[in-house]
């Protein structure tokens, strides 16, 4: 837990300090009630120990400031003048409880044990609600930034139409989180929600899968074999990596699109589908189409709308709360208890610029959950984020940007495709593609 | 048997009897593999006798301690039959800081059961290892267990104090044999 001692005394800021640091809390301390609010503007400590005499902002004006600022953080009032009057205001106002100094050791024991337990609950329900609002909408779309608002705000809007929607981003900002929150908030959310990658299936084969085919019409065709297009019937196709699909894959599809139809390899009759098209991508497809490289006509027909996921270095206002969220979701799916991080850890975390961006952020606290030994997670827990060797300064292209991170990448993985594709999130063919695109080597 | 070039070394604060020390002494070789040594006595703190509270200020005699040079490798634990506190607690039994240098026992509590009767003098020593052993967690940088049957989880009350066995459990266990490396 993150706690923070408010206490005009030194002695019991200091003695609160210590007693916390043997239950591996993170702790902060401050002399004053101003000194507490910024700090948790800072940093948003889950529990406060707030003494009611002090100079300047009493105890009481602290806690009815926290409450409506910070509502979900805990306040336990601590005074050596108690009265049943104060205790009943600051129980009045959302106290969580009300201790007189000096208290026995036990005393605070139990009050710790309680809020732990309330604490315990508290994140066991949100992780669950989100597990069972994944099934449903905006689950693990995590933020409250503007950028994030903006897409929050769009999702429900765009659901309503059917017209084709392009999602832009870069790798991990969480495009196919983003489809399936629109599909889930379509009129078609009760019909299927299919993804395909296009970059991962080699062109002959996403030809079979996307239109099916009739049996014996190539070697292995032992049956017929209904395509996706077919069978998302009603439902939402999403096709990530959309600006890999080859130019004959474009007029294919752009043609099922104009007329609703498909007609499965080896066959003669044309087959009604109807189905909404959300593509993503992560490059720049106008200037593909500048230069010559995507067709114009297919990119303006799935184009209809655009949907830009903001990269996380954008956002990093929302860095704690992915990373809350995260802690939870490891710690319960490791059976650990590592629910803490301190504040220079997030303070490195909301440094770097995660050029893999929210996955890369969930691959790094997974890492550091498993292998950690403590509660709390440190600044050394996250050693291996440090960007070694490379500056991202402005003079980098997003093109040349990409290309050092996959090298360090492939070096910190010594050059493991499969390990390397997972820590990127993109698939090993892509992976494949990228190190012949940018004449990656192995270093010396 | 002691595997470790670390070593505890065990200090009367005033007038404590020596078999205290001496049963500390083995548990520490017996449930931490650690080398211990008695060392000469030392006066009683006066310096840290609260006149108002009449007790002794546990944070201010451990900074005295910790203020001396015993070298990385080895940590204090100092025995005393005063009563002891930290200024939020009514009292305390023990008192160490985590990864600290010197920690403490008070005997003054652990003589009396909670019916006011008094104990056999074995089970007073038994106490006063516990509370040592749980601060030496500490001076080891161990954290407070929730596991009950562990020496690291907090008592507050004496019947908790009796309730804790006298050894880690297999959790603490490992983070202690990570610690002393």
């Amino acid at each position: 837990m993150s706690i923070m001692v408010v206490d005009d005394e030194e002695i019991v800021r200091k003695s609160l300090f210590h007693w916390f640091k043997k239950y591996g809390h993170v702790v902060e301390t401050a002399s004053s009630g101003l000194d507490a609010l910024e700090k948790l503007e800072k940093y948003p400590f889950q529990l406060l120990f707030v003494d009611i005499k002090m100079p300047g902002m009493d105890g009481i004006e602290l806690l009815e400031k926290v409450k409506t600022e910070y509502p979900d953080t805990l306040v336990i009032i601590i005074t050596a003048y108690g009265s049943i009057e104060s205790a009943v205001k600051a129980m009045r106002i959302g106290a969580t409880d009300y201790l007189l100094k000096p208290f026995k050791p036990d005393q605070l024991s139990l009050v710790m044990e309680r809020i732990s337990v309330q604490k315990r609950l508290v994140s066991q329900y949100n992780y669950l609600k989100g597990r069972l609002d994944k099934i449903t909408r905006f689950d693990n779309i995590i933020g409250q930034s503007p950028p994030m608002e903006a897409v929050f705000s769009l999702i429900p809007e765009v659901a309503q139409s059917d017209s084709s929607i392009l999602l832009f981003g870069e790798t991990g900002t969480g495009k196919e989180l983003v489809a399936k929150a629109i599909h889930a908030e379509s009129r078609r959310s009760h019909l299927p929600f299919i993804a395909i990658n296009c970059g991962a299936i080699p062109e002959s084969l996403l030809e079979s899968e996307l239109f099916g085919h009739q049996k014996g019409v190539f070697t292995g065709a032992t049956r017929a074999r209904k395509g996706f297009l077919e069978v998302v019937s009603g439902g939402t196709l999403f096709l990530d990596e959309i600006g890999e699909i080859s130019p004959k894959m474009q007029v294919d599809l752009l043609r099922v699109l104009e007329e609703k139809k498909i007609t499965s390899i080896g066959s003669r009759e044309p087959v009604d589908v109807d189905f909404r098209l959300i593509s993503a991508t992560r490059q720049d497809l106008k200037k593909a189409v500048a230069e010559q490289n995507f067709r114009e006509d297919f990119f303006y027909r799935i184009n209809v709308i655009m949907v830009e996921i903001p990269p996380l270095r954008k956002r990093k206002e929302d860095i704690p709360l992915l990373v809350e969220h995260f802690l939870i979701k490891y710690s319960q799916e490791t059976n650990k208890k590592v629910d803490h991080i301190t504040i220079d850890a997030m303070g490195l975390l909301k440094q770097y610029d995660w050029p893999g961006n929210v996955r890369e952020l969930e691959n790094a606290i997974e890492r550091a959950v498993v292998l950690s030994k403590s509660r709390t997670l440190g600044t050394e827990d996250f050693s291996f984020i440090q960007p070694y060797g490379i500056e991202f300064t402005e003079s980098l292209s997003l093109r040349e940007m990409e290309k050092e991170y996959i090298q360090k990448i492939l070096e910190e993985n010594t050059w493991n495709v499969t390990q390397s594709a997972k820590i990127l999130g993109i698939n090993r063919v892509t992976l494949h593609k990228m190190i012949k695109r940018y004449k990656l080597k192995r270093k010396p | 048997m002691t595997s470790n070039k670390k070593s505890v070394g065990l200090v009367s604060l005033g007038k404590v009897p020596e078999i205290v020390l001496k049963v500390m002494a083995d548990q520490i070789t017996r449930c931490f593999k650690l080398a211990s040594q008695i060392l000469p006595p030392m006066g009683q703190p006066e310096y840290a006798l609260d006149e108002k509270r009449l007790q002794y200020n546990a944070g201010i005699i451990i900074e005295t301690f910790e203020s001396m040079l015993f070298g990385d490798d080895h940590k204090i634990i100092a025995v005393l039959n005063q009563d002891l506190f930290i200024p939020i607690f009514t009292h305390v039994f023990g008192e160490a800081r985590q990864g600290g240098t010197c920690g403490l026992v008070s005997l003054f509590r652990l003589a009396k059961n909670p019916d006011g009767s008094s104990p056999p003098g074995f089970l007073i020593h038994e106490r006063a290892t516990k509370v040592a052993l749980h601060e030496l967690g500490h001076l080891f940088n161990l954290l407070h267990c929730e596991n009950k049957l562990c020496l690291m989880h907090f008592s507050g009350s004496i019947e908790e104090l009796d309730e804790m066995p006298l050894h880690l459990c297999e959790y603490c266990a490992i983070y202690l044999q990570d610690k002393l490396g």
